[in-house]
């Protein structure tokens, strides 16, 4: 994608220098109206997944929540929703309220890549995250204030940390480290579940521990830089480093230490939980309400031992609500789901132009391509299946032309009136798909959908004796449009 | 509690495992775990999650059934 980069605005660049942790975000973000602070007493359910909900419904300016007074957990603080709207995101990158999501999706695709990471080490005894030290008689119930998010969740999960995890069979190699998100359900005190598959770059570590009978040691960071969250939640290659594709998004250096077990962490996390695989152990756990709105049921998945757990001074714990969507969820992966899928097609095919992989981690996509002959949009659309995320994910997929925004669903939906022959799907039987998809016949695997919604080039004559109305647009119109907004918000943005 | 709301194992089956405390040092709830079927609950939960009448049938846990196992131990291929 190096044809697509461009240098970090000045706005960008002060942003990525300020914001060096979940702190110096929620600080950024109350100033410009998007934190709050729920100060009343509240019961751990259901008030604190009541609030996340209500809170969630504004995709677009939905602020984060802090609470400050849970029942029970005097002196506790936790968040939820740093990731939860677009505004939030914009403000990450330097952008005012009101950018839309296709200019977020142009800017993190210019500042994607691993080549130039930014990362400064630090001595352990420096790093922040080392401010407080816990060694023996873990209570994970009594530091975090945890919860059940939704109602018949099998236990209380910690749902947006990242955890870091080496390749048992070479530990030394920096690009193998894994940093990813799993959730994790708290099973005793000091003992909990991580659940991975072999698919994911965790589970191969899990396994390949398991093979060789030896230890598997991980860190569990939580309360992290909002960039760290983000890509822990990218899938990234194997051998490419989540930290190294953060700190070049924020174009400013994360700062890592070393954990206790010998992971690379952020130095100015809120805690680290190290932790290691109790080999051969398989725990009952679930069900979770998951990302596709649906609980994925009861499974008995690897369990882990804590063995240290470090954290600053009055630690904040973030987590997520996760569910029936539009969550938290869905912004903070979507448009690092659509940006690898993009450079992934644009190799191939420099006609695309946008790829909108927000909606249940890409179970339904939304491309726009520049169609060159009748049915080209379609070859897209097979590669597109082809493409890692593809292959796994990318259920229903609906191919529209360079005169629509895949992110405005009203154009999307234009282009479905006015461009699809009944007869210009294809269903692809029998493919593989995520396990967790509850419209699949059988659990990984189903069918494929796509819907051809560009429009008719020769030879096809259908369609030739109609011609399409120019509305203006552009860059003026979208400039105007910001003014009309701001004279209405009588004159605040 | 005398039983686990999800799978009905008596007493014996069940750790308490924290006791929240306001500021005054005074019990709000406690969080219970059932070592049969690995539920966990707070006594102060809506009853629709921790009465097992009253929470629906669909997400009743039978300990004894075979749930699917993620990632088999190598060892025991």
């Amino acid at each position: 994608m190096s044809t697509d980069k461009k240098p970090l605005s000045a706005t960008a660049r002060a942003v990525g220098e300020r914001i060096g942790s979940l702190r110096d975000f929620l600080e950024f973000l109350e100033e410009n109206g998007q934190c709050i602070t729920w100060t009343d007493e509240i019961m751990p359910e259901p008030d604190v997944r009541n609030i996340a909900v209500a809170a969630g419904r504004d995709s677009m300016n939905g602020p984060a929540v802090i609470f400050n007074n849970i029942a029970g957990y005097p002196g506790k603080k936790l968040v939820l929703g740093v990731h939860g709207s677009f505004t939030n995101l914009a403000l990450l990158l330097g952008h005012p309220k009101g950018t839309t999501i296709k200019e977020l999706f142009y800017d993190i695709i210019s500042r994607w890549g691993d080549d130039k990471p930014l990362l400064d080490f630090i001595e352990p005894e420096a790093a922040p995250v080392n401010e407080n030290r816990i060694t023996d008689n873990f209570n994970l119930y009594d530091l975090l204030p945890l919860y059940r998010i939704n109602e018949y969740d099998g236990g209380f999960y910690i749902g947006k940390a990242n955890v870091v995890s080496r390749d048992p069979r070479d530990p030394d190699n920096f690009g193998k480290q894994n940093v990813g998100i799993y959730r994790i359900q708290v099973q005793a005190p000091g003992e909990f579940t991580l659940l991975s598959i072999p698919a994911h770059d965790m589970g191969r570590h899990i396994m390949a521990a398991e093979q060789e009978n030896v230890p598997l040691k991980i860190s569990v960071m939580l309360g992290n830089h909002p960039a760290m969250c983000m890509f822990a939640a990218t899938p990234v290659g194997y051998e490419e480093s989540e930290f190294a594709y953060a700190s070049q998004m924020m174009g400013s250096p994360l700062r890592l230490t070393k954990s206790g077990n010998g992971m690379d962490i952020l130095a100015d996390s809120e805690m680290i939980i190290e932790a290691e695989l109790m080999n051969g152990v398989r725990t009952l756990e679930g069900p979770f309400g998951e990302f596709p709105g649906s609980y994925s049921g009861v499974r008995k998945i690897p369990r882990f031992k804590v063995t240290a757990i470090s954290h600053r001074n009055d630690p904040i714990f973030e987590n997520i609500y996760i569910g029936r969507g539009w969550t938290e969820h869905d912004t903070l992966i979507g448009l690092n789901t659509s940006a690898p899928i993009y450079a992934q097609l644009k190799k191939d095919f420099p006609e695309v132009v946008a790829v909108n992989a927000l909606y249940q981690h890409g179970l339904t996509g939304v491309i726009s391509v520049k169609n060159r002959f009748a049915g080209f949009a379609k070859s897209v659309a097979m590669r597109a299946l082809g493409t890692p995320h593809g292959t796994m994910y990318l259920k229903n997929l609906i191919m529209v032309d360079d005169d629509v925004d895949p992110f405005d669903l009203n154009e999307v939906m234009w282009a479905l009136s006015t461009r699809t022959r009944a007869d210009d799907t294809i269903v692809i039987p029998n493919m593989p798909l995520i396990p967790i998809d509850p419209a699949a016949e059988v659990a990984g695997k189903g069918h494929r959908l796509i819907i051809d919604a560009t429009s008719f080039m020769p030879p096809d004559k259908l369609g030739s004796d109609s011609k399409i109305v120019t509305p203006p647009a552009g860059s003026e119109i979208d400039e105007i449009a910001k003014v009309i907004q701001l004279l209405q918000n009588g004159g605040q943005s | 509690m005398s039983t686990c709301p999800r799978c009905q194992s008596t007493e014996d089956k069940i750790r308490a495992e924290h006791k929240g405390l306001n500021a005054q040092g005074e019990l709000v709830w406690t969080i219970f775990h059932c070592n049969a079927c690995e539920f966990t609950w707070r006594d102060s939960e809506p009853a629709s999650t921790i009465d097992y009448n009253k929470r629906e049938a669909f997400f009743r846990v039978d300990p004894e059934k075979p749930y699917p196992v993620i990632m088999p131990p190598a060892q025991y291929k």
